[in-house]
């Protein structure tokens, strides 16, 4: 176990303390990369353990990725600076004392190769159990929700739920599977919205290309005679997504459709903020992140993130307005998914829509109650939106938001699109009039 | 230990770093230091984070000017790229040479001689006799999720692929800094390569040390005075909460506008200098006359040397 060339600074104690503490903070929730632990034996190594503070300074260091992070730290450190300080023969032996000093054993030494492994393995130890606590749990925390998921297109217009009185009728629980048919639609909706310029290049007319011109320049003598240009690849969206999670939406819009529809753009879009509310505003960007859907869920429930309460659009976003102006520019896209169900005050609505509106590149609606063959938008919030709107859609399941990339595709957002312009049903209603609204 | 280059800061002490520190009037924490010489005997990036004026892109320039070394600075913005970052080739220069048809057909203008190096590349390449050069990759969080990955292999090997060219590699490894705001969380597999360092609002002890370093001229019991209401206005929930910078720059500006009587501050002074410290509107129109008097009483407490 022990290695002689090392045996003067850090001896066995130390190490298989430190491996303890390193699991320590995983277990409560720190992330701690698979190749801290080596990096921490060697920052010890190098401060030496005869005093507190520059030891303590020297694990945060190499342990720790996030300073959210140095609370949790800080009280499991004082733990183990007891046990280090109370030497070899006080402190019991961790659980599995066969592995736990290979994790840092092996970077002591010149050679690198096992480290991670060793370190990884430890690592798939403690989290296991966690991971399968949450699939458990997963059951209980979704309850029902309309799922029209499961639907193929043909179908889909029909299944949808008018129920703006809101009491859920149909109930099946349970997510849709990770990707499921949302996949190639949201691939679509990004391709249909990247306005930014991505990294990689195209031919186009942006800047000479340099590079190909002398390549090409080589055949006629270092004579270019074409100068090609090239520009960057749009590929790249920004937006915002304020999504309704009052009681009404909840009821007619499948819970996890909709955490799968946050968490794609998340991953996919350059940058997307996410805000929920309903009665206030916050924001559950980074609990989204998480790995999978049902961890994510988990963590919006960490985060406190309320559902279903009333719903104050024109409030919430009076708030975003003054707390968080900066989460939009001229290049975003702001989804604002509700239905329209109003129930602060209109001019408030308003006010902020043309804020929202002046503010960002595109406002486009998305209502779950607009899959409904013979919706309108008459109420009271969704009619005084409208004019700030540059597309009122559908959103009840994936068939609506491949239906929203392909009319974006083909129109251009600011055409002439919306839940109206449905490819896939014959929808009687006028075209050419915009609802009174009676605000 | 001696995995990947050995680092030319190996014999760097405690105190090295103290006088580098002390030399540069930068006030640092222990644990500051402690960090810092870590990430200069391990050889490692030090990721700096916190909140804007915290004095993160000060440190690199520090670590610079007292160890004697190069700053090499590569500002992140949105949309920077390989050409800007890593290394472009002079184009000019390779088609004048296909042109005079100097070069032998068998010699490539993908050589040495047309390279033009950014600034990691720069970092990578630099021989000087001295120290190894302070490569500073200042607001990372402003490049976009892609630039991170470019960084990789500068920072966990300290090489450069150029694919016409090979792989150049740092002889001697600059100490390299990456700072960040926050703006964004970082990946993953940039942090796990750098040595996390956090550097957290400045207490009320530490401001009034760094005002006395850096505005010598200013009084020093306005410099407590200024100390103790740039802490109490970090209580109130601004937009943005004045870093050290900002009330760097407040201590400076009431110092050229010798505003203070018989040693204390009016409330007049400081309702005119406001903008130093604040600058976003709604923090400015947050301060009423309430939260004015609160910060007078803050000052009074401070210059009475009772804390804030």
């Amino acid at each position: 176990m022990s290695d002689p060339s090392d045996a003067g600074r850090v001896h066995d104690h130390l190490r298989t303390e430190l491996v303890r503490f390193v699991r320590a903070l995983r277990r409560a929730g720190a992330s701690v990369p698979a190749n801290a632990a080596p990096t921490a034996a060697r920052a010890l190594a190098e401060v030496g353990v005869a005093d507190r503070d520059p030891a303590r300074a020297a694990l945060r260091a190499s342990l720790l990725t996030d300073h959210e992070d140095f609370e949790t730290f800080d009280r499991l450190f004082e733990a183990f600076w007891r046990r280090l300080t109370a030497g070899p023969d006080a402190g019991d032996r961790p659980a599995r004392d066969e592995e736990a000093p290979d994790g840092v054993l092996a970077p002591l030494g010149v050679d690198e190769a096992g480290e991670p492994t060793a370190d990884r393995a430890d690592e798939d130890g403690d989290h296991e159990p966690e991971r399968d606590d949450a699939d458990d749990s997963l059951v209980g925390s979704f309850p029902a929700g309309p799922s029209g998921s499961t639907d193929g297109d043909e179908g889909r217009t029909t299944t949808a739920r008018y129920s703006p009185s809101g009491s859920a009728s149909a109930v099946e629980g349970g997510l849709p599977p990770d990707g499921g048919e949302l996949g190639p639609a949201f691939g679509e909706l990004t391709r249909a919205l990247a306005g930014l310029p991505g990294r990689r290049f195209r031919p186009g007319t942006d800047r000479a290309d340099v590079r190909r011109a002398l390549r090409s320049s080589v055949s006629t003598g270092g004579t270019p005679l074409s100068l090609p240009r090239r520009e960057r690849k749009r590929t790249a969206v920004r937006a915002l997504l304020l999504v309704d999670v009052s009681r009404s939406v909840l009821d007619v819009l499948d819970r996890g459709f909709l955490v799968e529809f946050l968490r794609r753009a998340r991953e996919a879009w350059r940058r997307a903020r996410v805000f929920l509310f309903d009665e206030d505003l916050r924001e559950v960007s980074e609990p989204l992140d998480a790995p999978t859907a049902s961890a994510a869920m988990d963590a919006l429930e960490a985060a406190e993130a309320a559902w279903g309460g009333g719903t104050r659009i024109g409030g919430s976003l009076a708030t975003l307005h003054r707390t968080a102006p900066e989460a939009l520019d001229r290049h975003t896209v702001v989804f604002l998914l509700s239905d329209g169900l109003e129930m602060g005050d209109v001019s408030t609505l308003e006010r902020e829509l043309s804020w929202l509106a002046r503010r960002s590149k595109r406002v486009l609606w998305l209502n779950p109650l607009a899959a409904a063959e013979s919706y309108e938008p008459t109420a009271r919030g969704m009619a005084a939106a409208l004019p700030y709107v540059d597309g009122l859609f559908a959103f009840a399941g994936p068939g609506d938001v491949a239906e929203l990339a392909g009319q974006l595709r083909r129109q251009g957002p600011g055409g002439r699109v919306g839940y109206r312009f449905d490819s896939r049903a014959t929808r009687h209603r006028p075209t050419t009039e915009r609802p009174t609204h009676d605000a | 230990m001696n995995d990947g280059p050995t680092t030319a800061f190996a014999d760097v002490t405690e105190t090295d770093v103290r006088d580098a520190f002390e030399a540069a009037d930068y006030v640092a924490e222990d644990d500051i230091v402690t960090t810092v010489l870590l990430a200069l005997r391990l050889g490692k990036p030090l990721l700096v984070e916190g909140e804007p004026g915290a004095g993160k892109t000060e440190l690199a320039k520090v670590l610079a000017s007292g160890f004697g070394s190069e700053l090499i600075r590569l500002q992140c913005y949105e949309g920077l790229t390989a050409e800007h970052a890593l290394y472009e080739w002079n184009y000019t220069k390779q088609l004048l040479a296909v042109q005079s048809g100097e070069e032998a057909p068998d010699r490539s203008v993908f050589d040495e001689e047309y390279l033009l190096e950014r600034p990691l590349l720069r970092a990578l390449r630099s021989d000087g006799d001295e120290r190894p050069p302070v490569l500073l990759v200042d607001e990372i969080d402003r490049a976009d999720d892609e630039f991170e990955a470019l960084l990789l292999e500068t920072l966990s090997d300290f090489q450069v692929s150029v694919p016409e060219l090979g792989t150049v590699r740092a002889e001697r490894p600059p100490v390299v800094v990456v700072t960040s705001n926050r703006t964004r969380p970082l990946s993953d597999a940039l942090k796990r390569r750098c040595l996390y360092l956090h550097v957290a609002p400045p207490s009320f002890e530490k401001e009034t040390a760094i005002l006395r370093r850096k505005v010598p001229d200013l009084d020093g019991v306005v410099a407590a005075e200024l100390s103790a209401m740039a802490a109490r206005l970090r209580e109130e929930p601004l937009r943005k909460p004045p870093g050290a910078a900002e009330t760097i720059d407040w201590a400076r500006a009431v110092a050229s506008l010798d505003g203070s009587e018989n040693g204390t501050l009016t409330a007049a002074t400081i309702r005119n200098t406001l903008g130093c410290v604040l600058k976003e509107v709604e923090d400015v129109e947050r301060v009423d006359e309430a939260l004015l008097e609160d910060l007078l009483e803050a000052a009074d407490r401070a210059a009475a040397g009772e804390g804030p």
